[in-house]
């Protein structure tokens, strides 16, 4: 699965939701209320070090 | 057809006769009807039942967070560094499920190396549970093997 669904957190921090089958499917997951952006999974870093800090511009 | 149809059970030799209809289709055989319950799966050995994880999942979640398997799972969400939540497919009719966890630091090996690692899991609602990993002192840890089996 190469794509990623990613929504702001209440405390501003990113959630990154990784879907087993389909992006569709996974989109029940979203929190109610909540926007959210479909993206390339090569768009979310793969380097965590700075994890808890990640926010969507 | 509308006469009772044989059927063994799987774990032994006793019989039971279910009354439904057989439909001989053209790969599959589908029932309708009831079937008597196995009163244990032929895998088991002993009188006590055996009962299948309803959820599991296999996930990376060091770098790119990756689910390598599972089964009534739509998705891994990631909260932050070793926190997550494991979404299903199906949602469980109350949040008395058990969640049995696994971990490990990295893909190759393990022992020494998960000493004062701890994967956590409850349940959060009927439809996701919480999925945390820690270091000592409770601290907050990316383990590259994440595992979770759902019972109800």
């Amino acid at each position: 699965m190469d794509k990623r669904i990613v929504y702001t957190q209440d405390d501003g921090t990113v959630a990154v939701i990784v879907p087993t089958v389909s992006v569709e499917l996974a989109l029940k997951d979203v929190p109610t209320g909540k926007e959210y952006h479909i993206v390339d999974v090569s768009e979310v870093p793969s380097d965590r070090t700075f994890r808890d800090a990640w926010t969507w511009e | 057809m509308d006469s009772g149809l044989m059927v063994t059970k799987v774990n032994g030799n006793s019989t039971s006769t279910f009354g439904g209809d057989v439909d001989l289709g053209a790969n599959n055989l589908t029932t309708t009807g009831t079937l008597p319950a196995p009163d244990a799966l032929s895998t088991a050995s002993g009188s006590a039942p055996s009962y299948s994880a309803r959820a599991w999942v296999n996930f990376q979640g060091s770098g790119t967070v990756t689910i390598r398997a599972s089964e009534n799972v739509t998705s891994v969400t990631d909260l932050a560094v070793g926190r997550y939540e494991v979404n299903f497919t199906n949602a469980f009719a109350d949040v008395n499920y058990v969640c049995v966890t696994g971990l490990n630091l990295n893909t190759a090996g393990g022992g020494s190396v998960n000493y004062n690692r701890m994967a956590v899991s409850n349940p959060a609602t009927t439809s996701k549970a919480y999925y945390n990993t820690f270091s000592t002192n409770a601290v907050l840890i990316d383990v590259n093997v994440n595992q979770l089996a759902v019972f109800r």
